[in-house]
């Protein structure tokens, strides 16, 4: 702990404290996987089958050559020529993300994950539950994620994060006090650490170019002069520096329903559409369902080039219709770069129960025509051919009433 | 009336009326037994004659004593009153 850190027990803490957790180069980690000798060496996350140029996280020697994540694809390699690039892994890092989640809010935690690698939680409620003391509840997370990561605690997620960027694997980083020490703390510490947040991903470096280094310049620039020359982005960054930060949004622990399949031969184009019916079929037919629609689902595969595929499919409206659903999650899975060995679904949200559905109320159309149809039989073999009868309009604009309207048998 | 299925029958069709007209301006005086209180609105109605069965009306609707709205019309090519809605 340094200057601005200090031991907070349950008792005396009546102010916001945020916990930080972070795995530095989480994504690339899971993607080398066994080869952890990558990770010593030039290496980065490959660009994204189909999506922008520019490579993922770096590891540390590629960082020693400029090279980061963002960096553009070329200007990386004539940076780095011995770049090693690893094939992104994003269905692994997801489920692997997903077990490290659940055993935060293990420890009773509402967790809010701001991408693969950071999550916040605020330690306020779990106190009391672990001793009564910001150090235990500390000791209960990393026990919980039986893996190495930096821990931070700070009045606000950004001033949480800077403390676990600061911080050793074993020896969390603890910020005390409110927005007034949580400023002091930042104001010394480099505007690099405004990476960490999505929104502010792109201003470390123009911020560097026009001299402002420390995130206590840049919270000490008039409001009106950031705002004018980064808008709102920079307006966000500034209160960051200010030690202010928006309130925590902890997630809502997902149900896990997922049904996967095993690819005898990499498959491609119409045995990967029946596949994806099968698993469909399967998803649907899963008890813990409970009749429910589904509102979003995640269709990941491994592909035979090494590597996974990972795309959210959000459905327009929550669906049970398996012909439906094919119809949406075929048109994504032609997108795949490569023939697939495994294919897994999963669902990611929940709809309202099935008898919401259109398709009922189409049956129930149908259903009333034949009864409809059934009863003009019985009443005409009850009182004659002409017992059911209708008005049809023949020349409605005629000048003639006569010629008009007629009647005709009901079908 | 008795129809079988399949037949179409049309509504609306004239039914003959007894009426005493004006023999200045043809306007309806009496329609079947009832007074005519006012005539609301006059049209007349050339049709079909461009084939063999040609129309020419002159319809009246009228409001008589007893408050009842009527249409009725006088067929100018082959004479005679009808009432019809």
């Amino acid at each position: 702990m340094d200057g601005g850190a200090g031991r907070i027990t349950g008792r005396t803490c009546v102010r916001i404290v945020i916990v930080c957790v972070l795995l530095p180069r989480f994504q690339l980690t899971v993607a080398a996987g066994d080869r952890e000798e990558l990770l010593r060496t030039p290496a980065a996350l490959a660009p994204e089958p189909g999506g922008e140029a520019r490579v993922g996280e770096a590891s540390p020697a590629a960082e020693a050559f400029g090279v980061r994540a963002g960096t553009p694809l070329g200007e990386a390699l004539a940076r780095c020529p011995s770049l090693t690039l690893v094939p992104p892994d994003p269905a692994g890092v997801a489920d692997r993300w997903e077990r490290l989640l659940v055993r935060l809010e293990s420890i009773g935690a509402a967790v809010e994950p701001e991408r693969p690698g950071l999550a916040c939680f605020a330690a306020r409620g779990l106190l009391r539950l672990h001793g009564g003391s910001l150090e235990r509840v500390l000791a209960a997370a990393r026990h919980a994620l039986r893996q190495p990561a930096r821990l931070g605690a700070g009045p606000s997620r950004f001033c949480a994060l800077a403390a676990a960027s600061r911080a050793r694997v074993r020896r969390p980083m603890v910020v005390a006090g409110g927005e007034a020490e949580a400023a002091a703390y930042l104001a010394g510490l480099p505007v690099a650490l405004l990476h960490g947040r999505r929104e502010t991903v792109s201003l470390p470096e123009p911020l560097e170019r026009l001299g402002i280094a420390t995130l206590g310049e840049l919270a000490a620039l008039p409001r009106a002069a950031v705002a004018d020359r980064f808008g709102a982005q920079g307006l966000l960054a500034r209160e960051l520096a200010c030690g202010r930060d928006g309130a925590l949004a902890p997630r809502q622990p997902p149900e896990r329903l997922a049904e996967e399949l095993e690819l005898p031969e990499a498959l491609s184009g119409v045995q990967l559409d029946r596949a994806l019916q099968l698993l469909v079929d399967r998803l649907l037919a899963r008890r813990e369902r409970r009749g429910r629609t589904l509102r979003t689902v995640v269709l990941s595969a491994t592909l035979v080039e090494g590597g996974t595929w990972r795309d959210r499919v959000p459905f327009r409206e929550a669906l049970a219709d398996p012909q439906r659903m094919l119809l949406a999650l075929a048109q994504r899975l032609a997108l795949l770069p490569a023939p697939a060995e495994r294919l897994r679904l999963a669902v990611e949200r929940f709809g309202p129960p099935t008898s919401d559905q259109r398709s009922l109320l189409d049956e129930a159309v149908a259903v009333r025509r034949s009864r409809l149809r059934e009863a003009v039989q019985q009443a005409r073999a009850a009182a004659g051919p002409d017992a059911a009868l209708r008005v049809l309009a023949v020349e409605e604009q005629s000048r003639v009433p006569e010629r008009r309207v007629v009647l005709t048998p009901f079908e | 009336m008795s129809r079988s299925a399949g037949r179409t029958h049309r509504l609306g069709q004239p039914r003959r009326a007894r009426v005493e007209a004006d023999l200045n301006d043809g306007r309806p005086c009496v329609v079947d037994g009832r007074v005519v209180d006012g005539v609301r609105e006059s049209w007349l109605v050339e049709d079909r004659w461009w084939n063999g069965s040609p129309i020419r009306r002159r319809y009246w609707e009228i409001v008589t004593t007893c408050g009842r709205d009527v249409v009725v019309f006088h067929d100018l090519r082959d004479g005679g009153w009808f009432a019809q809605r």
